[in-house]
């Protein structure tokens, strides 16, 4: 190092100062230390949902934990590969509606608690991925299926073709040589941005600013699309997809229930409404032996609508996760024999969930 | 290309190996292929108008200095824009070159060279002059063309419109030239420079084409002078790693200032200048604090990349602010805000007018044609006048009003001038306002919002003013060591661990808003 250089003609040691080195230094460990305790985090970063591996770690034991969803950090679940007897199993797919604003407030998991409480040995798990994407959901909904669920219950929502692509293309890139991708491989910058996304860009900007600032996003698409055209082929993709769910579903004869999404629409001065976009036509017409149907829009309606529903959006609050949760809650026990549910049993107190983390 | 880009964060570690690595006498090659593939990535053709002020303004800056080049190679010169359009059209299809485009730069150039021509045979007592003016008038024509046409065009048929008259003119869709305004001032001040001999001809046409065109400052400063800059270029000092040091440094703070600062600023300034957004008092206030932070940070960002990036060439630039936000008086502000067009304007612009050696009134009268020249200079459009306006009006007032003007005379801190920063920045977020404002409505808006207080139910503003809490105060912070010792390489005294430490936070603050990525403001004027 203290070698001069003949090109240059300095002393090489000079370049590296103490605070330099400093910075080389605690970069490489928190890296390091990122990787040796937090490897799960790292691996199946942006695949969820286009690999059916990837989210899920299946260990010899018979143990799965999914510890993914899409590109982000997930509450950790866990279960047997094999489902217990006696125990009803459902998994909830679909995309940030049932994801909700955290994991115990959104109703997969209260779904669960309202079971238990009703006695049903049930295991709820939230397999909701960020955005939607009917491909995606599909690709979920196919792994899903290989650990015996006793119900699936799948949100329907006009599809957001633009997210779908988008993510399939970050997967793709994501794995690339592009330089653009190499400051996220670094775990600690990915992290970081993450955590900064979610702790404080979402609950501090207001969602009308974000979707303002996100030109090339999505998001903003979405909420710039007000092309009939586009919402109709957005319907006719979510359509489609969705028959061929509940042809999979169906054909291994496990009973699905269909939650078709709406959302909030209207700007003030105008009254807020619920829309379904035409989508609780389409899963009436899907529904039949063993394929139920529950219209968000028929559970809200008559509900003071910023009390269940953030602003201007299909993102339910807490009070809606639990609404909701009630009702498919009630629909299954009104269903208890044709889901195969046995009679309640006593659950004792402190009992923990079958599988849960 | 843009200093927020990974093309960038690749194209200036192979030009500073480059660099390094070459003898002297191909650093200037280098240097002008680097900034002329620089610039050309924003649009090619946009180059075409860069040979064209060079030319002029070499030519014109030997012959004020008494040199004589021969007409052929004048002719060459003036008909290098020409030529590279032509290439272009041959061998880049899609770069948007019309034959009316050739043909319009050509004649130009022949009427450059003939106008040259004539002053240099018929003037001969008056050359330097002459060839000054020759200067001004074609470097202003190319700028007032392409940025200011359609502005005084649809101004002209505004008028005729409110006079009862109609006009049914075409106005032609003509596309701002990025930087356009900062390459052509650094230019036409060298000739004026020659002019005065404040410095020497520059003989050497690769010298004086990569001085037009260095990329660090070409787009958005700062404004250099020939006598600063050239002698620097010329020189290919030995490789020094403080040359690295210091630039990396000032790197990496410029990357702060724009990607975590100003970008997550701008997130809520404009959503609060949006021309759609019905605004209420907390808002108004938000937005414009949102604003005024989001356009320090960006241009200085830009600032501090520039200067960084010509550091680790050996290239000094000048600084182009000093916490303009801690001034006391209007003064003092420009002394501290985008100094080196503040300087440009007072050294040739305000002191040729009579500066301040005349009577009261044509001092004040200097400082209004001043200002207002340079709000039209950000922008073509009435907006950018009226904030010109505003602060001409604002250092006619403090030169005025006998309570202001005794704070323009103390230098040393006091109480009162404590108190007038704030009352100083309050009158600079009021500028920032005109500044930010999409129309004259808006702005009215703005003024109705606050002047009634208006507290109608708008989007939560107060997680939003935490947003803004949080990227400005980091910045305050390293301000603040700043300016407590006068030093911007105050960081150099902390201990080196502690520099690590915030070396290491402020790239992660970076990282942290990595996927923003907005345009300099700047790049705009």
């Amino acid at each position: 190092m203290t070698r001069s250089l003949s090109i240059f003609n300095f002393k090489a040691k000079k370049l590296v100062t103490p605070a330099f080195l400093a910075v080389v230094c605690l970069l490489l460990f928190g890296e390091a230390g990122a990787r040796l305790f937090f490897a799960h985090d790292i691996s199946g970063r942006f695949a969820y949902g286009y690999d059916p591996q990837a989210g899920f770690a299946e260990y010899e034991d018979g143990r799965v934990e999914l510890y993914r969803a899409g590109g982000r950090r997930f509450h950790p679940q866990s279960f047997q590969r094999r489902r217990p007897p006696g125990t009803f199993r459902i998994f909830v797919i679909g995309d940030s509606v049932p994801r909700g604003p955290s994991f115990q407030e959104a109703y997969p998991w209260v779904l669960q608690e309202e079971l238990r409480a009703q006695h049903v040995q049930a295991e709820s798990f939230n397999l909701a991925l960020p955005g939607y994407g009917p491909r995606r959901c599909q690709i979920v909904l196919q792994k899903a299926l290989e650990f015996e669920p006793s119900l699936i219950i799948l949100h329907v929502n006009d599809a957001n073709k633009w997210e779908d692509e988008r993510e399939w293309r970050r997967s793709r890139e994501f794995l690339g040589w592009h330089p653009r991708h190499w400051p996220m491989k670094v775990f600690i910058f990915r992290r970081l941005y993450e955590a900064k996304l979610e702790k404080l860009f979402w609950p501090l900007v207001p969602e009308e600013i974000r979707l303002k600032h996100a030109q090339n996003d999505a998001d903003a698409q979405v909420a710039a699309a007000r092309d009939p055209r586009e919402l109709a082929a957005r319907l006719r993709l979510a359509e489609e997809t969705t028959a061929e769910n509940v042809a999979l579903v169906r054909g291994r004869g496990i009973p699905l229930v269909l939650v078709t999404q709406c959302r909030l629409d209207g700007e003030p001065p105008q009254p807020l409404t619920l829309s379904d976009h035409g989508l609780d036509a389409l899963a009436r017409k899907l529904a039949g032996p063993g394929v139920y149907h529950l219209s968000m829009k028929e559970v809200f309606s008559g509900q003071p609508p910023l009390a269940v529903f953030a602003n201007y959006s299909g993102h339910l609050k807490a009070p809606g996760h639990r609404l909701l949760a009630r009702q498919i809650c009630s629909r299954i026990l009104e269903q208890r024999e044709a889901l195969g549910l046995e009679a309640p049993r006593a659950v004792y107190a402190g009992q923990q969930p079958g599988g849960r983390e | 290309m843009s200093f927020i880009s990974w093309q960038y964060l690749i194209f200036l570690p192979i030009i500073l190996a480059l660099y390094w690595v070459l003898p002297g006498k191909r650093r200037l090659p280098l240097l002008l292929i680097a900034s002329y593939f620089f610039y050309g990535c924003w649009d090619v053709r946009f180059l075409a108008l860069v040979l064209a002020t060079t030319g002029i303004d070499f030519v014109c800056g030997l012959s004020v200095g008494g040199k004589r080049l021969g007409a052929p190679r004048v002719v060459l010169l003036a008909l290098l824009p020409g030529a590279w359009l032509s290439a272009c059209y041959f061998l880049l299809p899609s770069s948007g070159i019309s034959p009316a485009m050739l043909g319009l730069s050509v004649g130009l150039g022949l009427t450059f060279a003939g106008a040259h021509e004539a002053v240099w045979y018929l003037a001969r007592d008056r050359r330097p002059r002459l060839f000054l003016v020759l200067s001004v008038v074609f470097c202003l024509a190319i700028l007032g063309f392409f940025k200011y046409f359609g502005f005084f065009v649809d101004s002209a048929k505004s008028l005729l419109a409110a006079a009862g008259l109609k006009s049914d003119w075409t106005t032609l869709k003509v596309i701002l030239p990025v930087g356009i305004s900062f390459y052509t001032f650094q230019s036409l001040g060298y000739v004026i420079d020659v002019y005065r001999g404040r410095t020497p001809p520059c003989g050497d046409f690769l010298t004086f084409a990569t001085f037009d065109a260095f990329f660090p400052q070409m787009v958005a400063g700062p404004i250099e002078r020939a006598g600063h800059l050239i002698p620097q270029l010329q020189a290919s000092p030995p490789f020094q790693a403080t040359y690295l040091q210091d630039g990396l440094r000032l790197l990496l703070m410029g990357f702060f200032k724009k990607v975590f600062v100003a970008d997550n600023c701008a997130l809520l300034a404009n959503y609060a200048f949006d021309a759609g957004t019905a605004l209420n008092a907390p808002w108004a206030l938000l937005g414009v604090a949102a604003f005024a932070f989001q356009i320090y940070a960006d241009f200085s960002g830009y600032t501090d990349i520039a200067r960084g990036s010509a550091k680790m060439l050996g290239i000094d630039l000048m600084q182009n602010f000093q916490f303009p936000y801690f001034s006391a008086t209007p003064s003092e502000f420009w002394g501290r805000w985008h100094i080196s067009l503040s300087t440009w304007f007072r050294d040739y612009l305000y002191i040729p007018l009579g500066g301040n050696r005349g009577s009261r009134w044509e001092t004040l009268r200097n400082l209004g044609i001043v200002m207002l020249l340079a709000g039209l200079w950000h922008g073509a459009n009435w907006i950018f006048v009226l904030w010109g306006a505003y602060h001409g009006v604002l250092l006619i007032l403090y030169r005025v009003l006998p309570p202001l003007h005794s704070l323009e005379a103390e230098g040393g801190p006091s109480w009162r001038r404590a108190a007038a920063i704030p009352l100083m920045f309050l009158f600079t977020l009021a500028g920032w306002a005109i500044f930010r404002s999409p129309s004259v409505a808006h702005l009215a808006s703005w003024i109705t919002a606050l002047a009634t207080w208006d507290l109608a139910p708008g989007l939560p503003w107060r997680s939003s003013a935490v947003w803004l809490v949080l990227h400005v105060t980091p910045l305050l912070l390293l301000q603040i060591l700043t300016w407590k010792y006068r030093d911007e390489t105050a960081l150099l005294r902390v201990p080196w661990a502690v520099r690590g430490l915030i070396y290491t936070l402020l790239l992660l603050l970076i990282v942290s808003s990595a996927e923003h990525d907005q345009e300099f403001i700047y790049f705009q004027f």
